[in-house]
């Protein structure tokens, strides 16, 4: 396959991305629904596999762009989900399950010492739907009803991004994020009374917004490698029918990782991140999160395991919803390197205001160096 | 084969885990969005305007019923009286060579059919009345009362001849069949020479009045068309000196309607609905812009008040619908007959009536080049003799008005 030929290839798996064609969006959660929605992870499904820990050391998770510098040759990534979720709430569960494809990207290097890539992946979730029964005086008479509240659709993280190894021991890199996307609403109400019409009410909200990053990647020594990143976006404007209906600000936000390899065939990873959520408003809170995780094995077939912990940056109450996952994985390489298949299994909870999340999650990514 | 089977297996995992399950109950205000519905519920008690009757869009003649009753009231007697005229052959039966002129009858078999009665009405009669030939369209009650005084043909009573054996009277030989799926009875009446009289003068034409009398609610309607009066005549005919009988084809009625007494109150400041001939009222509406640019109507209540006791007879309540019009040409505004709602009318009530007008003005918010006006006329026009007049606009304490319940634009995008 040619140089060209890949370029095509990769083209055309992220261009209707860019184009807004791209159904994109991550695993939902109830605590998105107040807020803006719920923000994506931005990994590929080899450092989920690892908590996200490999996040910061991962050129095909979009998080940091400095590791594309190692990247050799054309790759292209995709990901996808599946997540069984139980919402526990008054002593009720409710099961659910979503599928989402929220990540595509294509990297190469285009010089030498300068690789560049772009992809999109989601910046936050809002898909939902919620019902609600409840009453109302109306006419002098108690009305009851069914009212369904429905959000489809997501901000994409459209990313164009480059990185360059300075030296042997330094690599740096740099994106600019463009914030897209768009999501159907719908606001449902029936009465018991069929005297009263059904209320149904339909939006497209369309969303944009910018965003500027920069990393570091550095080899301490041998093995050892630390990794550091910041990011800034500038506001989510909404809009419907041409209108601006709310523009909110984005959260600065900056995170690091270590990652330490005494062989070939074990690493282990840590990363924490901190993100300023709390300048979206109301009921928005800044958060802290960290992973830790390893992979063993030949690079073939490695074995991955992760944990990591943090808060969620919108919920009821006056502090953060907190969340906790469990994960594991493998990967097998085939053609001699030029196809990869991850596969991996998350268990993930989250607690806050009452409520409490658990989440079965199968991914299933997909990696072309051609 | 094993790679067929993993594919297999692979391409329905894949299609399972594509099911999208998302709805979830709400648990509010914590994991509810922060839009909520907003209704608003609001009474236009002075957006109702310029109301004003018409009275003639059907007349009698013009009605899909004829009729009949006889209901004494406080002050009057409301009195229906089918009328219709039969014309005959004339001098000789048409297309008939084997005989010559007509002599006259033996006999005539008359049909009419009962298409509205009420069940409870008892000792219901007939009372079948020779009339003028040259009754028409113009005829009124009052023309008409002499011959009602003093040429009656027959009696007929119809519960009578409903409880003899088979239905039939083998005295009169009249008989009645019951459509009891179309809750009609088909009568059949036999007239004797005497009063089936074929006149070759006046073309063998004939014209018969009704009127009903019962014990209790004496209201009835006959049919017309191809429902209407038939006659069937048995006659004696001329051929070469020798007299034959012939039984011609049966003839319909070409004329077919009723008078009544008393007549309709004329159109006074009022809104008047229904009665013969039939009027209709315009109520013109002063639509909130901010009802109908931003907002979804989910319930519209047009309130109305009769000025006075709803006239008619008391066992034929009455519809009356309210309608938009295509556009506001006063009296012949042309009426949009897609959508329509309406409301009962017992007559002798004076409730206010409430009519459901939602899908109406949801249609004024969706098409803003309908002209906001209601009109108001009977279901079925000219086939009761129900009216009922509600307080018009100016008057300020019982005048229309409407009840909106609309919902406000959801705030979609709001964080």
């Amino acid at each position: 396959m040619t140089h060209r030929t890949g370029w095509t290839i990769a083209v055309l798996l992220v261009g209707p991305a860019l184009t807004g064609g791209a159904i994109a969006a991550a695993q939902d959660s109830q605590f998105g629904i107040r807020g803006l929605g719920t923000p994506g992870r931005w990994e590929s499904v080899r450092s989920r596999s690892t908590g996200g820990a490999f996040g910061p050391f991962d050129p095909l998770s979009p998080l940091m762009e400095a590791p594309l510098a190692d990247l050799g040759q054309l790759t292209a990534t995709a990901a996808g989900y599946t997540s069984n979720r139980d919402v526990v709430v008054g002593g009720t569960t409710t099961p659910l399950r979503t599928t989402r494809f929220p990540l595509m990207g294509v990297a190469g290097p285009v010089a030498p010492r300068l690789v560049v890539a772009v992809g999109f992946t989601t910046y936050l979730d809002r898909s939902w739907d919620v019902i609600l029964r409840d009453s109302l005086m109306l006419r002098g008479v108690l009305e009851r009803y069914t009212d369904a509240i429905a959000s489809d659709g997501s901000v994409a993280d459209v990313r164009f991004a480059a990185a360059s190894r300075l030296s042997r021991r330094i690599a740096i890199g740099a994106g600019l994020h463009f914030l897209a996307g768009s999501t159907r609403m719908t606001a449902e109400r029936r009465f018991d009374d069929s005297t009263f019409a059904r209320v149904q009410q339909s939006a497209e909200v369309r969303y944009d917004g910018f965003g500027l990053s920069g990393s570091v990647l550095i080899g301490v020594a041998p093995g050892l490698s630390i990794a550091a990143w910041a990011r800034s976006d500038n506001r989510l404007r909404a809009k419907v029918a041409d209108t601006t209906s709310a523009v909110t600000d984005l959260p600065r936000m900056a995170g690091g990782g270590i990652l330490f390899a005494p062989s070939p065939n074990a690493r282990v990873a840590a990363s924490v991140a901190w993100r300023a959520w709390s300048r979206a408003g109301a009921g928005a809170f800044d958060t802290w999160n960290w992973s830790a995780g390893m992979e063993f094995g030949p690079r073939r077939m490695p074995i991955r395991l992760g944990a990591r912990g943090g808060q969620m940056p919108f919920g009821p109450g006056t502090t953060a919803p907190t969340e906790a996952a469990g994960s594991l994985g493998t990967g097998r390489a085939f053609a001699q390197g030029r196809a990869l298949i991850d596969v991996g299994l998350e268990r993930l909870e989250r607690r806050g205001g009452g409520l409490t999340e658990r989440v079965w999650t199968v991914l299933v990514g997909l990696t072309v160096r051609p | 084969m094993t790679r067929r089977r993993l594919a297999l297996v692979g391409a329905v995992l894949l299609v399972a885990a594509c099911v999208e399950r998302l709805a979830a109950p709400a648990n509010c205000p914590d994991f509810c969005p922060s839009g909520q519905i907003t209704i608003v519920d609001t009474l236009l008690t002075s957006s109702i305007h310029r109301d004003s009757s018409y009275r003639g869009y059907v007349l009698a003649y013009q009605s899909a019923l004829m009729l009949a009753a006889h209901l004494p009231g406080a002050t009057d007697t409301l009195d229906g009286r089918p009328i219709f005229r039969i014309n005959g052959y004339g001098a000789r039966i048409p297309a008939d060579t084997s005989a010559g002129a007509i002599l006259g009858a033996d006999s005539a078999r008359l049909q009419l059919y009962v298409v509205r009665r009420d069940s409870a009405t008892r000792n219901l009669r007939l009372q079948l009345y020779r009339l003028p030939i040259t009754i028409d369209t113009g005829t009124t009650f009052g023309t008409l009362v002499p011959p009602f005084t003093d040429s009656l043909v027959r009696t007929i009573n119809i519960d009578t001849l409903l409880a003899q054996p088979g239905r039939k009277d083998t005295v009169t030989g009249d008989s009645v069949v019951v459509d009891s799926l179309n809750r009609r009875l088909l009568l059949s009446l036999k007239l004797d020479t005497a009063a089936a009289r074929y006149i070759t003068t006046d073309s063998g034409t004939v014209s018969y009045g009704i009127r009903i009398a019962a014990d209790t609610l004496a209201s009835i309607a006959f049919g017309k068309d191809g429902f209407g009066p038939s006659l069937q005549w048995y006659l004696r005919l001329d051929s070469l000196g020798t007299t034959v009988a012939r039984k011609p084809g049966a003839l319909g009625a070409r004329l077919a309607s009723f008078v009544f007494a008393p007549p309709p109150a004329p159109i006074d400041s009022t809104l008047a609905v229904g009665g013969v001939p039939s009027a209709h009222s315009l109520l013109r509406v002063a639509f909130p812009k901010v009802i109908r640019d931003s907002s979804q109507i989910i319930r519209a209540t047009l309130y109305l008040v009769p000025a006075v006791p709803a006239r008619g007879a008391p066992p034929d309540s009455f519809v009356i619908e309210a309608r938009n019009v295509l556009a506001d040409f006063g009296a012949k505004s042309p009426i949009d007959l897609l959508l329509g709602d309406s409301a009962m009318i017992h007559p002798g009530a004076t409730d206010t009536v409430k009519i459901e007008v939602t899908n109406l003005l949801q249609q004024w918010a969706a098409d803003s080049t309908r002209p906001t006006l209601l009109l108001l006329r009977p279901e079925r026009e000219a086939q009761t003799l129900g009216e009922i007049r509600f307080y018009p606009s100016v008057a300020t304490a019982f005048r229309p008005t409407l009840q909106i319940t609309f919902v406000r634009r959801f705030p979609f995008g709001a964080p």
